[in-house]
């Protein structure tokens, strides 16, 4: 808990901003709001807990509980959906978690600027139900699209599936309102104007305010980007006999220049043997098949027809071979939800136990792929025989950049962990496991993590040495926005802004 | 690795229980050893893709009343975390609807190859259940629970008896007894009783012979959903001795939430000794529409669309079969809702939310009808009589007022018969 415990006053004058039934004291409250999907150390559960958990509605409740959180230097831990694959919203230090769930409503559909205005506690598919009617769409698809919140979305810094089309978070977030550490509430976007997408006015404060991790603040209110609801969606997905047919074959489909490509998806040989355990669409795929490329293009018909002939030549010319309509069309419906699934864990022995999905997320180029997916694999398979509690669910790589996705990829290995089962020594295999894999992305010229955030162990001890210099400057500015180091501490490193 | 054993499709773990502190004991350590496998396929996962569809949480936004947090519960009780008083409230905030069930990965992606579905409606039986047995009782049900077993019948009216429990079919001769029973849940027997009589008329049309108990109970269905086991075993004891005795093999339910019970609960309760074959009435009359022993010929002029009851569609899969019905009325313009989309909808009056908190049963419905109002309709038709109460309040206060209708109130308008009753 927290190092300033809170006292009875504090929480009274939080009771007083927020009304008594929306802070909440109780321990089922603050033990369901400990964790996220990523490995938990299940066996130090109550280290995780914060010592009171809010739930504000507005903007300006947000900004007089962070101004109590100031003036007491009580840490503020803010959460929204609670879905991240790292550490983000989980308490390290207690202190009041600020719940944003409730902060849901859609405050402004502009059509004429084609932009939305929301409060940070509202889900992507819900948003889209509501703007289907106007035709048009918010398009920030993650694999946790029907359950992660604009909030969080910003600040992880979230990545889209259909990234490539229609860009990322931060492409897609015009302007925000921002609560800083200190309680003011601000808006940051390009230059002044809330619905302005490109001005040279002042610094670029935006994307300071995006994948801070909670760091520098809590949004609370975000402007959006509508875009025309796309007529026509296509997906192909092409089996291959090897990995470096494949991993050309992805080169060739990102490197096409088509504008609606929205993705293309690399699954290594562990990933298929993975989904074949027990995935039907992979069961019955002939034993030939080992690697597998995913490709979808968005937008108009005009647009996805004579780029879906594009797709199917390359991916056939680069000895791709299509699975099928079904596979394409059924498996790219059900990409958010269907590839890291508990249930899907294996021990060494080929026991079945449920396992929690560790999702590594580096940045990497396209030319480091190969070398870095063999020395992964590698490192997972030490940990494997050594521990026994790990599983090598395979690895994906996805184009990463917005509009540009030829160069770098968002590169995944997925690790099963069997958390019934971990004490401290295997909780710290499980770290330097992660910090062995870190160590590969950096000798690689890679970035720790292209959207989850580095805020844990194994992440978060590295970003000094990924941001060189850069780092003296997060800490500087970090000091002079959040004097009293209350907001969401002990993420990114940035304590140690406050060292001497 | 030892202590490792499988157990059906999946592995169970034999040494996992560590205490902190204060370990569960009695009946929370039975509970947490019969659970906590189960939960854990959820906690390992905690992708909350359950969170968006739950018709609690889209009003509450409170993450103790997630699906998600129902199964980490556990997870928290067998390290000692927390103890059924400190959980006992989170699980008030749910209506058994089913619907994280079906939208959890483990069900959609597993559940093909294993079979799997996850058990989250049980799970909160299960923990309001151990509640009751440990002392923890919400005081709603309570009494609520207790005036049905005062009266044999949900207190869902005042002056609720058995003297009254046939009322609703005065003047029908409908005689007691005979190998199809119809079972008419309370809510239509007191309330709502054009449904009961609706039915009746329709089944009757299209010569299906069928008899009423000689005491009809409640079905015990509300009593087990609020954590009472043996009061709701109490009830179903009569009931299915009742079927027994009068010689019935088939018992035919106008109501879903009886259905649940019967399909799911009397099983549960009488193993392989239960042997009646339960039909739900939407499945029944679109099949004697199909085979042209009931003619639809009366023209209903009516701009609708269709609530799929929660327990119907989400617990039991049946959705065609309304359907099939309602596009075999003439004069209907039904404008459909696909019963995927409607996995998040509900009326609010399931799992005893209505009782013990109403102010959340009525947003879930006002919720419900204003989807529904979007759709410019006059009519909202239900399978569900529990669900036309709290529909037909929110319906009654709209400008333009939507009129909420029982698919067989509609069938019988479309058959022709008059059938008269309280419709309400």
């Amino acid at each position: 808990m927290s190092v300033v415990a809170l006292s009875d006053s504090v929480v009274d004058e939080l009771r007083a901003i927020l009304g008594s039934d929306y802070v909440l004291t109780n321990k089922s409250s603050l033990f369901n709001r400990a964790r996220v999907p990523a490995p938990f150390p299940v066996h130090r559960w109550d280290e995780h807990v914060a010592d009171i958990a809010v739930l504000p509605e507005t903007a300006e409740q947000v900004a007089e509980v962070v101004k109590l959180a100031n003036t007491y230097k009580i840490p503020v831990v803010p959460r929204a959906g609670g879905t991240g694959l790292s550490d983000g919203a989980v308490p390290v230090t207690g202190g009041i978690l600020v719940d944003v769930k409730r902060m849901n409503k859609i405050l402004d559909i502009d059509l004429d600027d084609r932009t939305v205005t929301v409060q940070p506690g509202i889900n992507m598919l819900k948003l889209n139900e509501e703007l289907r009617r106007y035709g048009v769409v918010y398009p920030d698809d993650p694999a946790s699209y029907p359950c992660s919140l604009v909030g969080g979305r910003i600040g992880t810094g979230g990545w889209s599936l259909i990234g490539a089309r229609y860009g990322h978070t931060r492409d897609l977030v015009i302007s925000m309102q921002v609560c800083l550490p200190t309680g003011e509430l601000i808006e940051v976007g390009d230059g002044g104007g809330r619905k302005i997408r490109k001005s040279s006015t002042g610094f670029q404060l935006k994307q300071l305010f995006m994948g801070h991790q909670g760091s520098l603040g809590i949004t609370t209110e975000a402007t959006l980007e509508l875009v025309p609801r796309p007529e026509a969606e296509f997906a192909a997905f092409f089996g291959y006999p090897d990995y470096e047919t494949a991993y050309k074959s992805t080169g060739a489909l990102a490197k096409s220049g088509l504008a609606s490509l929205a993705g293309v998806v690399l699954f290594d040989e562990w990933k298929v043997n993975y989904l074949r355990r027990d995935d039907e669409a992979y069961i019955p795929q002939p034993p030939e098949l080992r690697c597998v490329v995913a490709v979808a293009a968005y937008g108009t018909l005009a647009e996805t027809k004579p780029a879906s002939q594009v797709i199917m030549a390359i991916g056939k010319e680069t000895g791709g071979n299509y699975l099928g309509d079904e596979v394409s069309q059924g498996d790219w419906a059900s990409r958010h939800d269907r590839y890291a699934t508990p249930l899907h864990g294996r021990t060494p022995e080929g026991q079945v136990v449920p396992m929690s999905w560790h999702c590594e997320d580096a940045a990497i180029t396209y030319s480091a792929l190969p070398m870095v997916r063999e020395e992964w694999h590698a490192i997972a398979k030490r940990y494997i025989d050594d521990y026994g509690v790990f599983d090598d669910w395979g690895m994906f790589a996805y184009t990463n950049g917005a509009h540009k996705p030829w160069g770098d990829y968002l590169v995944e290995i997925d690790i099963g962990i069997w958390e019934q089962r971990l004490d401290d020594a295997m909780w710290e295999a499980w770290v330097q496991c992660k910090r062995e894999i870190t160590e590969v992305s950096l000798k690689y010229g890679g970035s720790i993590t292209a959207c989850h955030g580095s805020t844990r162990e194994g992440d978060a001890e590295f970003v000094p040495r990924e941001m060189g210099g850069g780092f003296d400057v997060m800490k500087k500015i970090k000091r002079v926005l959040d004097p009293n180091n209350i907001m969401n501490p002990g993420k990114n490193s940035l304590d140690e802004a406050y060292e001497d | 690795m030892t202590g490792i054993r499988e157990s059906g499709d999946r592995t169970s773990v034999d040494d996992g229980l560590q205490t902190n502190g204060q370990g569960p004991d009695g009946l929370t350590e039975e509970f947490v050893s019969e659970w906590r496998d189960s939960a854990y396929g959820c906690f390992s996962s905690g992708h909350k893709f359950c969170r968006e569809v739950c018709p609690v949480m889209q009003v509450t936004r409170n993450e103790n009343h997630t699906p998600t947090a129902f199964h980490a519960n556990i997870v928290a009780m067998e390290k000692g975390h927390l103890a059924v008083e400190d959980v006992a409230e989170d699980y008030i905030h749910c209506v058994q609807c089913g619907a994280c069930e079906l939208r959890c990965p483990n069900t959609l992606f597993t559940g093909d190859f294993y079979r799997h579905r996850t058990r989250t409606v049980d799970v909160v039986k299960a923990m309001r259940a151990l509640a009751v047995d440990s002392g923890v009782e919400q005081p709603n049900w309570k009494r609520w629970v207790e005036a049905t077993m005062e009266a044999s019948n949900e207190p869902v009216v005042e002056g609720v008896s058995q003297e009254r429990v046939r009322d609703w079919a005065e003047g029908l001769d409908i005689p007691t007894g005979g190998e199809t029973i119809l079972f008419v849940d309370c809510e239509a027997a007191f309330y709502r009783t054009s449904v009961a009589r609706a039915t009746a008329m329709v089944l009757r049309q299209a010569g299906v012979e069928f008899g009423l108990m000689q005491e009809q109970w409640c079905c015990g269905g509300p009593a087990a959903e609020m954590g009472y086991v043996e009061h709701a075993r109490t009830l179903a004891e009569h009931n299915l001795a009742d079927w027994r005795s009068v010689g019935a093999t088939r018992v035919i339910t106008l109501d879903p939430h009886d259905y649940i019970s019967f399909t799911v609960d009397y099983p549960n309760y009488f193993g392989d000794q239960y042997d009646i074959e339960i039909l739900h009435i939407t499945e029944l009359v679109a099949e004697l529409v199909r085979e042209g022993k009931l003619e639809l010929t009366q023209s209903v002029e009516r701009v609708a669309t269709y609530h799929d009851a929660c327990r119907l569609n989400k617990r039991k899969g049946i959705y065609k079969s309304p359907r099939e019905i309602l596009h075999a009325i003439p004069g209907l313009t039904f404008k459909d809702v696909d019963h995927v989309t409607q996995w998040s909808y509900c009326s609010g009056a399931g799992g005893g939310m209505r009782i013990e908190r109403p102010e959340i049963a009525d947003e879930i419905a006002r919720r419900r009808m204003e989807k529904a109002a979007d759709l410019e309709i006059d009519t909202l038709i239900s399978a569900c009589v529990w669900s036309e109460r709290p529909l037909s309040e929110q319906g009654a206060d709209r400008e333009p007022s939507i009129e909420v209708r029982d698919l067989m109130e509609l069938v019988a308008d479309a058959a022709g018969l008059d059938y008269g009753g309280v419709q309400r």
